[in-house]
């Protein structure tokens, strides 16, 4: 099914041979096909089928516990699927030479360096791994090093560097060897405000030349980095889309939330049915003492929502007003609260 | 490339990890110098207290003086081929204390003479007539704390200067006579000389913990994953990793070595071959490490279960005593025994032979090609569990 293509795209260091062949299926970076893995009774990822383009940022969007490393690690061929099959560029990753998984650059989520070596050694350590030159990843390494404010710190043990300075030299392992497609694990995770904006824009940068899937928790980081987003949940698949496409899923327009008091959740119950009656435009839901009502122009309805409130004999709280999420989205999809 | 980019990563490693590098370096010496104040700097001189009830007698023809004395004076003069004396004797006028230094272990042995000592052995004379005639023997006593290993050593050789003595006055024949050879260059050694090669095995089998646990530090950080991914081998892998152990072993010996050169100790046979042997040595030591190293998640986990492994390497080679073997079965005219297929066993004998015997090469072919073929089975089996459990997608 999928054959080798082979014109031969150069080696991002330049070196004539070192090329990996193409497969057929070009356009599509990685693909995972009806991917399963089971630990004990725990079935972590269900049969996981997704695409993910060439030049695209695809966010794989979940709660802890969702699957999403599991899958990702079965993806870039660190685990085994117990079932199904993953494809970088065409090729099986799984029983495929290592070429095929050195096409990747993986950020794990936890800082993954050996602390008794400088930050200049182990990106050259790493890109010998791989078969980089040694001039040529010395300068690469030089580069992303001081991409990422390392500069200074090129000489120092890993050890010694701050929490934020080792998750930039953890994200630029990654890279160093320059692949076409790069895993990101939650790579805001633990990041200091100064660090997290600069992996951030580091990432929109890279996007223009690279594949880039990253995983996070994180709906705001995700809607703001990624093309399109898969959100996963007990293992399984549930959407595919852009952030705008799975936003307008969850509900067209604004979302106003309503506090309210005075009442239990009887009395709650039977208000939300009265605003919902009132403006059946809208989709009107109650949770936790908070009616949420989403809808075109949803700053209009406050009025009424305030007057069905007071008539049933509740008393409204704070009133918040927002665009439209992918928690949103996914709390639509799930019926539960991403950190639920 | 690969092969040496792990190699020099971890020559790197090492380099920082002083203390790591330090505590393999001088475990062993730290041994030899232990060894060498054991044994009073060559050999072991056993104390031995003398209780002397014996009063002069004179007889036709004999120098005036006590046989009690005498015997002090050969107990004296026993002394190891490099002149050192094998005992220490010291003269004591009371039982009961020599008995308290016994029981402490502040002596070895106790030697009583009897009263009528040095008359007895004159009247045993052949030129004074026939034992029939000479009266009952002197009743002389050995006492000793017979868990003391140390006491059969110092009453055997005190007995032996009683003999001697007794032989030379009474002139009497013995219907045997005792001669021995020692074998290479076994006479000139002095007890110290003979622990050494055991010593320098122990040097190299220190490695164990140092070669499992930087390798299982790979696992324990998840470093080894980010290297999964990459084109690395395990060959390239463990291949690095061993080579650099492997050094560090070899530095081991060497630094063993010259520690006992520095206190007296000199090779009888070429150096390179105990060299030889040490380095293939560390190649099995390194082996047991990665088999280690496949049962553990964790550096300490590596360290606790690599004692195991290290007290079988250590004592049922012979390294640090000797043992009796346990012969399994007979091949090409040779008995092949439990603890041969250890590597650490070949290894002692062929530097027994080569430092003690002043053997060469072709003398301690069998012992080499045993240990090279342990090492290399003990090495291959390693690799291939390590890469079984934690190079392979899970």
């Amino acid at each position: 099914m999928y054959r080798f293509l082979l014109p031969r795209r150069p080696a991002p260091w330049g070196r004539e041979g070192d090329a990996l062949p193409l497969a057929q299926g070009a356009g599509i970076a990685l693909r995972a096909d009806r991917l399963s893995k089971r630990y004990g009774d725990l079935l972590a990822v269900n049969e996981l089928t997704l695409e993910v383009n060439e030049g695209e940022v695809f966010g794989l969007l979940g709660p802890n516990g969702a699957g999403k490393t599991t899958a990702i690690n079965m993806m870039c061929g660190l685990l085994r699927p117990d079932g199904g099959q993953a494809y970088i560029h065409g090729l099986p990753v799984h029983g495929a030479a290592a070429d095929v998984r050195a096409r990747v650059g993986v950020c794990p989520q936890d800082i993954v360096l050996w602390g008794t070596l400088t930050c200049l050694e182990q990106l050259e350590f790493v890109a010998a791994m791989y078969d980089v030159p040694r001039d040529a990843a010395r300068r690469r390494a030089l580069v992303l090093l001081e991409t990422m404010g390392l500069g200074e710190k090129r000489g120092k043990l890993a050890r010694t560097l701050s929490g934020g300075l080792q998750r930039r030299l953890n994200f630029i392992m990654a890279l160093v060897h320059d692949p076409g497609i790069v895993v990101l694990d939650e790579p805001e995770a633990g990041l200091d405000p100064q660090s997290r904006v600069m992996i951030r824009e580091y990432i929109k940068s890279l996007s223009r030349s690279k594949t880039i899937i990253l995983t996070t928790h994180n709906m705001d980081e995700a809607d703001r980095v990624a093309d399109r987003v898969a959100i996963i949940d007990h293992g399984s698949l549930l959407v595919v889309d852009t952030p705008e496409q799975l936003k307008r899923q969850a509900g067209e327009g604004d979302v106003l939330e309503v506090e309210a008091s005075g009442g239990g959740p009887a009395l709650l119950e039977r208000a939300t049915a009265s605003v919902a009656q009132a403006m059946p435009q809208a989709s009107v839901a109650a949770s936790g003492g908070t009616i949420t009502v989403r809808a075109r122009g949803a700053v209009e309805l406050l009025p009424v929502v305030v007057k069905v409130l007071r008539d049933a004999g509740l008393r409204p709280g704070e009133v918040r007003l927002r665009e439209n999420t992918l928690e949103d989205a996914f709390i639509a999809l799930t019926g539960r609260r991403l950190r639920e | 490339m690969r092969f040496l980019g792990v190699l020099r990563k971890n020559l790197w490693e090492l380099r920082r990890d002083a203390w790591g590098l330090v505590l393999t370096l001088v475990t062993a010496p730290f041994f030899v110098i232990l060894y060498w104040l054991m044994t009073s700097g060559g050999s072991t001189t056993y104390d031995v207290l003398v209780l002397n009830h014996d009063a002069a007698a004179q007889v036709a023809g004999v120098a005036a003086g006590t046989g009690g004395d005498a015997v002090l004076s050969a107990m004296k003069a026993v002394t190891y081929p490099d002149g050192q004396p094998m005992l220490k004797v010291t003269l004591v006028l009371d039982r009961a204390a020599a008995d308290v230094k016994l029981k402490n272990r502040d002596a070895d042995a106790l030697i009583i003479i009897p009263q009528g000592f040095t008359r007895t052995v004159l009247a045993w004379r052949r030129e004074a007539g026939s034992p029939a005639t000479a009266g009952p023997p002197a009743a002389v006593t050995i006492a000793g704390d017979l868990t003391n290993p140390q006491y059969a050593v110092a009453a055997v050789v005190a007995t032996t200067a009683l003999d001697g003595y007794v032989r030379s006055v009474t002139g009497q024949v013995y219907p045997i006579d005792v001669v021995e050879v020692p074998l290479g260059a076994s006479r000139a050694r002095t007890e110290f000389e003979i622990y050494v090669p055991g010593l320098l095995i122990i040097a190299a089998t220190m490695l164990i913990f140092k070669a499992a646990m930087s390798v299982t530090r790979e696992v324990e950080a998840g470093t080894l994953r980010r290297l999964r991914l990459t084109r690395m081998t395990a060959l390239d892998f463990l291949g690095g990793v061993s080579a650099v152990q492997v050094l560090v072993g070899v530095a081991s010996v060497l630094t063993t070595f010259l520690t006992a050169w520095a206190l007296g100790f000199r090779s009888q046979g070429p150096l390179w071959v105990a060299i030889a042997v040490g380095a293939v040595t560390s190649l099995a030591v390194v082996g047991v490490g990665l088999l280690i190293a496949c049962f553990s998640r964790t550096t300490n986990e590596a360290f606790i279960i690599g004692n195991f492994p290290l007290i079988l390497l250590m004592f049922f080679s012979g390294a640090v005593f000797p043992l009796p073997r346990v012969p399994l079965f007979t091949a090409g005219g040779r008995v092949i025994g439990l603890y041969d297929f250890l590597p650490t066993t070949p290894a002692v004998d062929a530097l027994n032979k080569v430092l003690t015997m002043g053997a060469g090469l072709r003398d301690v072919a069998y012992e080499l090609s045993a240990l090279l073929i342990l090492s290399l089975l003990y090495f291959a089996a390693g690799v291939f569990l390590f890469k079984r459990r934690h190079l392979r997608t899970g």
